[in-house]
């Protein structure tokens, strides 16, 4: 049953491939896709009483190659095939030819296998599916294409997946298993020392992923690369990335939680590093691109802390950030396409210029930045529901960044439009899908209990004066944040200070980003060489 | 572990140093080519950690010798990794052709001097 689920999307694909250039097949494919949703959301269900099992190729026990859904390898597929979904319906009248379409559900196909397998080897072979699709996609318009990031890009994942077939050799050689749960179990009984080297391995390819913090310059630019469609730089940023953090998740689990530690500070690291750089953006793409860096390491901070809440908190959060993510990177493709220009001094006026983007977009401001109702207010909650002491002011504070941040974005809604902004018919999909997104952001805000039961099958209560708490804290910080940015940044952060621009302009070559890899590498090696945790 | 071993190891650190001072990107494929070798090369010594008999069974006496026998699943592994490995080189060099022809050059340096300036100008 489950092998379908990986090839409907390439079929779907194909389908386009062939019949893209007629509008009611890519009407069908729609259909296609929801039902494909639908049947997702019927897995989930499935995967609340058993795990789903298929055994690729009909081999039973170690040897056999498995699919496997668990709630959260079912919870991952719902989230791709609502996002893409969504991402078919924003561009069903875009002038795209049939490889772009080709690609999209390409895509699509091997992130949901990269959810679904559970065989080391597969994971090697789809991540490097879906980094050569992503690779040609992001190159996609000839014209205005950054050859440069784009090469960086597709080289650095390539380097980083050759450290991770080299681990996984140094796995297979300690554990003689290619299958998760068998090399877990394998690794129980091992000697955390004696797993240094191919854990280091493993975690600089899955950090690299996730753009943690010494890794995370590749990411942002290759996100803004002005050839790069919006879309594309939605799935980048809202699902490529998160495939990296199920890896992440995924390896923990296999490795027994080791290094947690070091995996906490680099996660808070990772997101006061992405704010910081956020604030110095006049691009927006470019501020909606690092606040992924700061969400993405306020996640590992929360899946390294263990604990019940902050785990499930961490966990909301990855789905929350893709659908408000997806929700501002759409938005701010249309924005673009109506201003002309992606410097945020330049757009000004969108309240009165377009209502209907401005409400999606703040509905999917309010869920990033964590305002009660909506959906980022619940995951936080529970994110810094179980830590205490410095931590959970470290997260009130990355917070505090992310208000700031957003608050830099929210200028573009005031103030007078330009003449004449362009609006056509033909967007009604775009504003439907983006709204869609928006009101999901809010539904999932205030039914966040239910959906967390019903998504990962696990009860958590968000204790009515604890979420009063939070929301003074949060009205606090917005009025904090409001102070500091009206009469502190917003004068500073547009100067020509040259810290600011170096910061603004950061731009490593190609040897420096190999150096960081070398560096996270050793990093982790010492760490758990030296302390064996 | 056979001191043979070692040598993919020292051959995939090699080859990362190479990335790091390489100064055109020509150079770094190459040295992604020398990494996917090294790491290819490192598989296959696995398979062949315990023996190097092919690992068909031919008879019942054959399954006597099974110590000796190489671990088969390596280089199956490793056929694949092949053919991920020269498809994702060829499209490294299909993208550098691309870049040659729009920049002129295969430095780094110039190619992010010349990048950055395309972006401030776009936006």
């Amino acid at each position: 049953m489950l092998t379908f689920f990986v090839i409907i999307p390439v079929f779907i694909a194909v389908f386009l491939f062939v019949f893209s250039s007629a509008k009611t097949a890519r009407i069908l494919a729609i259909g296609f896709q929801a039902a494909l949703t639908v049947w997702a959301f019927y897995l989930l269900l499935l995967c609340r009483e058993a795990e789903v099992v298929t055994a690729v190729g009909d081999y039973a026990g170690v040897l056999g190659i498995f699919l496997r859904a668990d709630s959260l390898a079912a919870a991952f597929v719902l989230l791709t095939s609502v996002i893409f979904l969504v991402l078919s319906i924003y561009a069903l009248h875009e002038d795209n030819s049939r490889l772009f379409w080709f690609l999209l559900f390409l895509l699509e196909g091997a992130l949901i296998g990269l959810f679904l397998t559970r065989d080391f080897f597969n994971i090697f072979v789809l991540v490097e599916v879906s980094t050569v699709v992503v690779a040609i996609l992001l190159m996609y318009d000839r014209k205005r294409r950054n050859m440069a990031a784009g090469m960086k890009f597709l080289m650095v994942n390539i380097i980083v997946m050759q450290f991770y077939l080299f681990g996984l050799g140094y796995l297979y050689m300690l554990t003689g298993v290619l299958d998760m749960e068998a090399a877990a179990s394998v690794i129980q009984t091992l000697n955390p020392r004696d797993l240094a080297l191919p854990y280091a391995l493993i975690m600089t390819s899955i950090a690299a992923k996730c753009s943690l913090l010494p890794l995370l310059t590749w990411l942002p630019k290759v996100n803004t690369m002005p050839g790069a469609r919006s879309s594309i730089a939605a799935i980048m940023s809202g699902l490529h990335i998160k495939s990296g953090i199920y890896l992440f998740i995924r390896f923990q689990e296999v490795f027994g939680g080791m290094a947690s530690d070091l995996f906490l500070v680099i996660g808070v690291l990772t997101a006061i590093a992405g704010v910081a750089l956020a604030l110095t953006q006049t691009d927006i793409k470019l501020i909606l691109a690092y606040s992924t860096v700061a969400q993405v390491g306020l996640i590992i901070t929360g899946l390294s802390v263990g604990s019940g809440y902050s785990y499930m908190g961490a966990l909301f959060h990855v789905i929350n950030h893709a659908i408000f993510k997806v929700a501002l990177f759409l938005g701010a493709g249309m924005i673009i396409r109506l201003y002309q220009t992606r410097d945020i001094r330049n757009i000004r006026g969108l309240w009165r210029g377009s209502r209907m983007i401005s409400i999606a977009t703040v509905m999917a401001i309010f869920g990033i930045i964590g305002a009660p109702f909506f959906n980022g207010s619940v995951s936080k909650y529970l994110l810094g529901a179980s830590v205490s002491g410095a931590l959970e002011w470290v997260i009130i504070l990355i917070n505090l960044g992310t208000i700031l941040v957003f608050l830099k974005y929210a200028a573009m809604f005031f103030g007078t439009p330009p003449e004449k902004l362009e609006t056509s018919s033909a967007w009604r999909c775009k504003l439907g899908a983006i709204l869609g997104l928006g009101a999901l952001c809010l539904g999932l805000g205030l039914f966040g209990e239910q959906a967390i039961a019903f998504i990962f099958n696990a009860q958590v209560s968000v204790d009515a004066l604890g979420y009063l708490e939070k929301s003074l804290i949060f009205a606090a910080s917005l009025g904090v944040g409001f102070v500091l940015y009206r009469y502190v940044l917003a004068k500073r952060l547009d100067s020509a200070r040259p810290i600011l621009q170096r910061l603004k302009a950061l731009d490593f070559g190609f040897g420096v980003l190999c150096a960081s890899m070398g560096v996270f590498f050793a990093v982790v090696l010492v760490v758990v060489g030296v302390w064996g945790a | 572990m056979n001191w043979l071993e070692l040598f993919p190891v020292a051959l995939f650190f090699i080859s990362f140093f190479g990335l790091l001072i390489g100064k055109t990107v020509i150079k770094s494929i190459v040295y992604i080519l020398l990494m996917q070798t090294s790491v290819i090369l490192f598989w296959l010594m696995l398979g062949a950690r315990h023996g190097t008999a092919p690992p068909i069974v031919q008879d019942a006496a054959y399954l006597a010798n099974l110590d000796t026998m190489a671990d088969p699943l390596p280089q199956a592994l490793m056929l694949t990794a092949i053919i991920i490995g020269v498809s994702v080189i060829a499209i490294n060099i299909t993208m550098l052709n691309a870049l040659f022809r729009k920049y002129h050059t295969a430095d780094w340096k110039t190619l992010d001097a010349m990048a950055r300036e395309q972006e401030d100008n776009d936006s």
